[in-house]
């Protein structure tokens, strides 16, 4: 990897920050899990029929990439949006409430909508994430609550909002129906949140590689401090940011309630927010602000999206379950590579101490019980698997710790051999 | 261990960043007992060889031996075991916990139910340091300590871990004369204890004072290593700069012109506090083609009397700010910089720097508008407004493309030095702006200010150095206690003047 820095160096410069080596590992891994899948899955889906898979993932990610712009956008700035599941959940619901309110007839006796109906309720769903988004800035400029706490209230109010929403405009009914054709096929067509993205995230891309606002995101996320003191107005930027990730949460919102024929508030994007974040993170996004791209973000949630699409494939069954632990595991995996690969130069050891024999435990199991599960799946035979791979790993891994052990003791030059010479004096 | 064996003896150390080789080759040795001044100017290399020492940097070619066995340290608590401490430039204290928390952080005293034992540790560390003449309460956290005595804090640190050798970077920079003078009595006793002290510094009277012997370092190589004894200031100063360098003059038959600058009745409140006020009354104008110096003690008000003028204070300022004739009040930096007014801040790394980004992208962080072009910024038109700022004010850099915290201190200092520039300021605000950098840079950015100066800025500096303020200032002002208690003019004003003024008492 370190011969892609020397050439990266020569490329024109914006060339150069779309392409670092986040993006490039990403794409790497890519390709590596869409080949495993094609191998493991018996029926070689992938093989046999590339586009009915290709168009699913696809539209997969162009929903989920949309709102995890607006994620990592709130990141690089230094924040945090825990609201975006919600805010989808409340743009669903005020985009279907509003289309009620317009065309109360057609809603209830599931005829066509005229166009003007969906593209003022549409309309109005995307102020209303704007006003979500401008309340959250101003409670963490103005109130000075930390992004984390302000956002947090929003995830656990807003949903509950859209549901009470949806009950009063609805009859007490817990969710809206939409039957209309043309609205439906925003998000069934699949182009159409695709090329959204596309243009979005290009959007976006040229917004923070290219211009002064995207320079002053990336300071305002590197040193708040240092970025008010060289003039720039960081509140009004935070403002933006919000808006942003807000608006975006709502353009899926709209997106989502078009592809379930409903608004269901309670169920919808929930716990997509974190999905948003795992995204960005994947991609390269720091939490601690400043770091970051728009292109790892899009290669964040094409791979998310791989990873679940694939194991779906090959445990064909009742994939949802999984889909939770693989955003998990996709997540540390992603990010401890880059830590690992500078620890393992400074000779740093992963299981020091009592930490590393209860880890090694940990992770023996963890993997055991996986196996067992995805024994199950494959029908080699749950428990009998799992146990072999448990038992696998926790000798792997010790053997690990083993030889950790032993070039420690070999390079014999820790300080504390030198502790015996010093004097005790007081 | 014996005095006058070696303790540390370093073969051969060389470390790379991406870009520069930070130290090439670097081998001398260490006594035990001694007092060894380390010196050399901007980006010689001697904070990297301290951090190497101290175990911060792990990575590095070359050999250390420390009572001679080899050793390689994985982290700064390795080297706290084997009895070395660093007291960094910018101290390393948390700064919510009690100074006795601090001291006694990582190796806590703990009663026999294995809960804190406040009260041992507490009285523990009045006791070490009752030993550096600190008479501060160990129970007080230590963002209310001054900085003076937040450095004794650190050293009491060192002391309870029972240092053998101990790192001092620049540890007199942010003090006052008192401090500084205290500071040298609790050295000389470590001394009689027998600790050895590396002592990295630029500024010489302190290490003639101090030092047995000077290690030269330049360009990350050792140039001689002395006996202080056998040489002069004259003859190191040479060693570091590599070329004989005259004492600064400058300020000779600089004409100020019309004022640019007028404060009338300047306050700044202080919520919560006793004495109700940081500023108070504070009148002053600056003139074209001038540099005018605040002196004063630390908690005098100087940082709080730039923040007022930049509208960067805790709260809004009281008073009139006149610039050019026309009166401002500056709710946020943006305005005072659309005004013509620039600050460098006092505090580089946390104020001033964006650590994550290039030297180019720090430098063009205010004025990246020029370089846009139908709204895209222009990476060519950017770069050339880098390259020319790097040239013009001499920052030594491989590349304006690499990271910023790949130059030293005082190259970092003129980078943003130079991002200000760009922004065409009436008036430069400089809150110390020499704060870790040394002889040969210090007298760049001196010559720097007074050409600045001459093509018709007004600057206001302050200092913690009073010799600085001298050789800088027409005018110097002087603040204590958050008012202006004297006024001098550069025939008039002498060190003792000065201090007389700094500690009146109003």
């Amino acid at each position: 990897m370190d011969l892609s820095s020397s050439w990266l160096s020569r490329l024109p410069d914006p060339l150069r920050r779309g392409l670092q080596r986040t993006e490039l590992g990403l794409a790497l891994a890519l390709a590596a899990v869409i080949v495993l899948a094609m191998i493991l899955d018996t029926q070689h889906n992938y093989w046999h029929n590339p586009r009915d898979s290709g168009v699913e993932i696809l539209r997969q990610t162009a929903m989920l990439g949309i709102f995890a712009l607006g994620a990592a956008i709130v990141i690089i700035a230094g924040g945090i949006d825990l609201s975006s599941g919600s805010v989808i959940s409340l743009s669903g619901s005020v985009c279907a409430t509003l289309m009620l309110l317009l065309a109360p007839q057609e809603m209830r006796f599931n005829k066509p909508l005229g166009l003007g109906v969906i593209t003022l309720a549409i309309f109005g769903t995307l102020i209303v994430g704007l006003l979500v988004g401008s309340l959250h800035a101003w409670l963490i400029t103005v109130v000075e609550l930390p992004p984390f706490v302000a956002t947090l209230a929003s995830l656990v109010g807003l949903r509950s909002l859209a549901r009470a929403l949806v009950g009063y405009f609805n009859e007490g009914r817990s969710q809206i129906s939409i039957f209309d054709e043309r609205f439906r096929y925003l998000a069934t067509s699949v182009w159409i949140p695709v090329i959204l993205l596309i243009v979005l995230s290009l959007l976006a891309w040229l917004t923070l590689s290219r211009t002064v606002t995207g320079r002053h995101l990336y300071a305002l996320g590197g040193n708040e401090n240092a970025a008010r003191l060289s003039g720039i107005q960081t509140n009004r930027l935070k403002w933006l940011a919000y808006c942003i990730s807000a608006l975006l949460s709502s353009v899926a919102g709209v997106l989502y309630a078009g592809a379930g024929a409903a608004a269901s508030p309670e169920t919808v994007g929930k716990g997509y927010e974190l999905n948003a974040i795992a995204a960005a993170v994947v991609g390269g996004c720091s939490l601690q602000g400043g770091v970051g791209t728009i292109p790892g973000t899009v290669l964040g949630c094409l791979f998310l999206r791989c990873v679940i699409d694939g194991v779906a494939k090959i445990i064909k069954t009742s994939a949802d379950i999984y889909e939770g632990v693989i955003v998990g595991g996709v997540v540390v995996v992603a990010v401890a590579f880059t830590q690992l690969r500078r620890a393992r130069r400074r000779g740093k050891r992963f299981f020091p101490g009592s930490l590393g024999i209860v880890s090694i435990l940990a992770l023996s199991m963890l993997i055991g019980v996986l196996a067992m599960l995805f024994g199950q799946k494959l029908a080699w035979g749950g428990n009998a698997v799992g146990g072999i791979a448990g038992l696998a790993a926790l000798l792997f891994l010790s053997l690990a710790w083993f030889f950790e052990q032993r070039r420690e003791r070999q390079q014999g030059v820790r300080a504390s051999a030198a502790l015996p010479a010093r004097k005790q004096d007081n | 261990m014996t005095p006058g064996h070696p303790i540390i003896e370093i073969e051969h150390v060389t470390k790379r960043f991406p870009g520069v080789v930070a130290l090439n080759d670097v081998s001398f040795t260490i006594l035990a007992g001694e007092l060894h001044a380390i010196v050399g100017e901007n980006g010689a290399g001697k904070s990297t060889l301290m951090k190497i020492l101290s175990g911060v940097l792990q990575d590095y070619e070359g050999r250390l031996l420390l009572r001679g066995a080899p050793v390689h340290f994985q982290g700064t608590r390795d080297a706290e075991l084997a009895g070395i401490s660093i007291i960094h430039q910018e101290l390393n204290l948390v700064e919510q916990l009690s100074a006795a928390a601090n001291i006694f952080l990582g190796r806590e005293r703990r009663t026999r139910l294995g809960l804190l034992n406040d009260r041992l540790m507490e009285q523990e560390a009045g006791q070490l340091l009752e030993r550096l003449e600190c008479q501060i309460d160990p129970s007080r956290p230590v963002s209310e300590l001054r900085v003076g005595d937040q450095q004794l804090v650190e050293i009491a640190k060192a002391l309870g871990m029972e240092t053998e050798i101990l790192i001092m970077d620049e540890p007199t920079s942010a003090l006052t004369e008192s401090e500084a003078a205290r500071l040298f009595r609790v050295i000389d006793r470590l001394r009689s204890r027998g600790v050895t002290i590396l002592y990295i510094s630029h500024k010489l009277d302190e290490v003639f004072r101090l030092a047995d012997r000077i290690t030269v370092l330049r360009d990350g190589r050792r140039v001689k290593t002395l006996a202080r004894s056998e040489t002069d200031a004259r003859e190191v100063t040479h060693l570091m700069v590599g070329r004989e360098i005259e004492a600064v003059r400058v300020g000779a038959a600089r004409h100020a012109g019309e004022v640019v600058l007028e404060v009338r009745d300047l306050s700044l409140p202080w919520t919560g506090h006793a004495r109700g006020w940081r500023l108070r009354g504070i009148n002053f104008s600056l003139r074209r083609g001038e540099i005018l110096g605040i002196a004063g003690l630390m908690g005098a008000g100087r940082t709080e009397l730039m923040e007022c003028l930049f509208g960067s204070s805790p709260e809004p300022p009281q008073g009139r700010i006149l610039l050019e004739g026309r009166e401002f009040r500056f709710a946020h930096p943006a305005e005072a910089r659309n005004a013509g007014i620039a600050l460098i801040t006092e505090d580089r790394k946390r104020l001033g720097l964006f650590a994550h980004m290039t030297v180019c992208e720090n430098i063009t962080m205010c004025t990246l508008k020029e370089a846009v072009t139908a709204g895209l910024v222009s990476g060519r038109r950017e770069r050339r407004i880098a390259v020319d700022c790097a040239k013009q004010l001499g920052i030594k850099t491989a590349n304006v493309d690499s990271a910023v915290t790949t130059l030293s201190g005082g190259n970092q200092q003129k980078a943003i030095i130079g991002r200000w520039l760009l922004t065409k300021p009436k008036v430069l605000l400089m809150d110390d702006p020499t704060r870790g950098v040394d002889v040969g840079a210090k007298a760049e950015l001196y010559r720097l200010m007074d050409q600045l100066c001459r093509e018709g800025l007004g600057i206001i500096v302050t200092s913690s150095e009073l010799p600085e303020l001298l050789t800088l200032c027409d005018r110097i002002l002087v603040l204590c206690e958050g008012r202006l208690t004297g006024e001098f003019s550069r025939q008039a004003a002498t060190e003792h003047a000065i201090m007389e003024a700094a500690t009146l008492r109003g």
